[in-house]
């Protein structure tokens, strides 16, 4: 069972304790309650472009910060300093991910904590993209080669799928080498595309994490007008949310982009569930013979195999909402438009499921300052010792917040589908109707986060 | 939004706060009592019991009996049991951090189990 027990996002222990089953009953049961109160404080609404209409205020002070180019230079430094971290520490520190900062770099400050601040904020991605800053300095000069064809976001799906894989299926994201390994490879496709076909075709249509940060960004509380020339007009400040109302481009290859984001989130928690555990002893007859690769392989089939059960269950949902709004719109245009209001939930779900591990396990980076490549220095001793706080992190204090954040998730996504109904669907009466099989999804996704979060963890997790 | 509608929502969220209230005074932690476990270690990859369980604030004494030489590490609280074949080697502390935490044959980072604190 060794290999099962490799550490999930690469590395180091969980520290938090499912949630209490009272709490989790309770709060399984104020989403039920709020949900059914929702549909009663929106029995007839406003319909048609009125519906996504959303209040914003304006912040004329941001103004002059969003056109200054100094976040963005800040931002590139950052960022770029951090990919040159990830490769060093990676390459030539420590083989223990415990002891080695591209680890903590990668997996909590990437990858939970920006995603979580850009859910809270705006997106920072914009700003740290290391590639993009690399490119403005020193690549910018040259002309694309060659055009993209149109390919939707289909190559940004697949790499983050490859991303996914990495952190959940390989089982060697504890390997700080590949990890930098695979920075560097994804270094050059990346640059190397953004000379081949241009700087803003390469990021909108073939960079993961562009497109997830664009999305995550949208959920984020501040919008910015632009003129023709992309300068900015006016910073607005708007509720949690409401973002994800904005005409966002319709096609399958957004929608599975999306339902990607939510089932490996599920998936991520479902790893570390003892039913998980079960099912990969189970079949270990098959997988074991093969060694790595069939623990590989079952737990990448595992991942596809939800993301497909996703995606049909969401069709399938869309089928009867589009029933129930009796309406003839086409399947394509209302599953685009429906599917980024199941993003709060896979929000919040991602910031309950990592928020120990942000608050502790990431101040486990200090003592590492000291000497980052294991080479016994003494660059920080007074660092080397720093033990971590739980001063935010007790697992009451845990309990709370994975529970309101939860029900908040639901309640904004609830929201924001009513909204997104109203302006598809003619009468208030249709689009409230329409309502109920989506509320029945959303209910039903809530329920799995919670769960997951409520579901005894072992070791992978 | 009609009166009644309002009193509807308003009763069933206040049921729902009032629901809450109640539930988290009953649930409060219990902790503050000496804890004593005895724990054996065998082969340097096995703890019997494997999941040890303590309140929030309790006095916890750990002592461990392995049949090897060796370190066996409780981590997130940082406290080595350095073990010598055949002795007991115990520690208090106090259990002022809550969530799981591992326990480690510290040279093969072997995992043994766990300390829960609720």
């Amino acid at each position: 069972m060794h290999l099962a027990s490799v550490f999930l996002h690469g590395f180091g222990p969980r520290y938090d304790l499912p949630i209490a089953e009272w709490l989790y009953l309770y709060g399984a049961g104020g989403v039920v309650a709020l949900s059914f109160v929702l549909v009663v404080v929106f029995a007839g609404d406003k319909v048609g472009s009125k519906a996504v209409e959303y209040p914003r205020w304006k912040v004329p002070a941001l103004v002059g910060v969003a056109r200054s180019s100094w976040p963005r230079f800040a931002g590139g430094v950052i960022g770029v300093l951090a990919l040159i971290a990830v490769v060093v520490t990676g390459l030539f520190g420590s083989i223990r991910p415990e002891r080695n900062p591209s680890e903590y770099i990668t997996w909590i400050f990437f990858w939970a904590a920006t995603v979580i601040v850009s859910g809270l904020v705006g997106n920072l991605w914009y700003y740290l993209n290391p590639w993009a800053a690399i490119y403005d300095a020193a690549l910018a000069r040259l002309r694309p080669a060659a055009t993209l064809p149109n390919v939707g976001v289909w190559p940004a799906t697949a790499l983050f799928l490859s991303f996914v894989c990495l952190e959940l299926t390989s089982g060697m994201a504890n390997r700080p080498w590949l990890v930098a390994v695979a920075a560097l490879s994804y270094t050059c496709l990346t640059l190397g595309g953004m000379v081949l076909y241009g700087r803003d075709q390469w990021l909108e249509h073939c960079e993961a994490f562009t497109v997830l940060f664009v999305i995550i960004g949208r959920f984020a509380p501040v919008e910015a007008d632009r003129d023709e020339s992309g300068r900015v007009t006016m910073v607005y400040l708007r509720p949690w949310g409401v973002g994800l109302l904005k005409p966002y481009p319709a096609g399958w290859d957004r929608v599975v982009f999306v339902i990607l984001m939510l089932s490996s989130l599920a998936f991520d928690g479902i790893l570390a569930t003892p039913a998980w555990q079960d099912f990969d002893i189970a079949l270990e007859p098959i997988w074991l013979p093969l060694g790595s690769l069939g623990f590989f392989f079952v737990r990448t089939v595992g991942l596809l195999l939800l993301t497909m059960t996703f995606l049909l269950v969401f069709v399938a949902i869309m089928q009867l909402v589009m029933y129930f709004g009796s309406r003839k719109v086409d399947l394509k245009t209302t599953v685009s438009a429906f599917a980024l209001t199941l993003v709060p939930i896979a929000l919040v779900y991602n910031a309950a499921h990592n928020y120990s591990y942000v608050m502790v396990q990431s101040q486990l980076i200090i003592p590492l300052l000291n000497d980052p490549l294991g080479k016994g220095w003494e660059l920080f001793p007074s660092l080397a010792h720093v033990q971590p706080s739980f001063a935010l992190a007790q697992a009451a204090t845990v309990w709370y917040a994975q529970v309101i954040l939860i029900v908040l998730g639901h309640v904004i996504a609830v929201y924001l589908s009513h909204l997104r109904a109203g302006e598809r669907f003619r009468t208030a009466q249709r689009a409230l109707l329409s309502q109920y099989p989506m509320l029945i999804l959303m209910i039903g996704y809530t329920m799995v986060s919670l769960s997951i979060l409520a579901a005894p963890t072992t070791n992978a997790g | 939004m009609t009166r009644t509608r309002t009193a509807f929502v308003a009763v069933i969220v206040a049921l729902f706060l009032v629901a809450g209230g109640i539930l988290i005074y009953a649930n409060q932690s219990h902790g503050g009592q000496n804890v004593t476990i005895s724990v054996t270690v065998t082969g340097a990859d096995k703890m019997s019991p494997s999941t040890l369980n303590a309140h929030l604030n309790d006095e916890v004494t750990i002592s461990i009996t392995s049949d090897q030489t060796g370190e066996v590490h409780l981590h997130g609280y940082d406290i080595a049991f350095d073990c010598t074949a055949g002795q007991a080697t115990s520690h208090t502390f106090k259990a002022d951090k809550s969530g799981q935490f591992d326990i480690e044959w510290e040279s093969t980072s072997t995992p043994l189990g766990q300390l829960v604190v609720s």
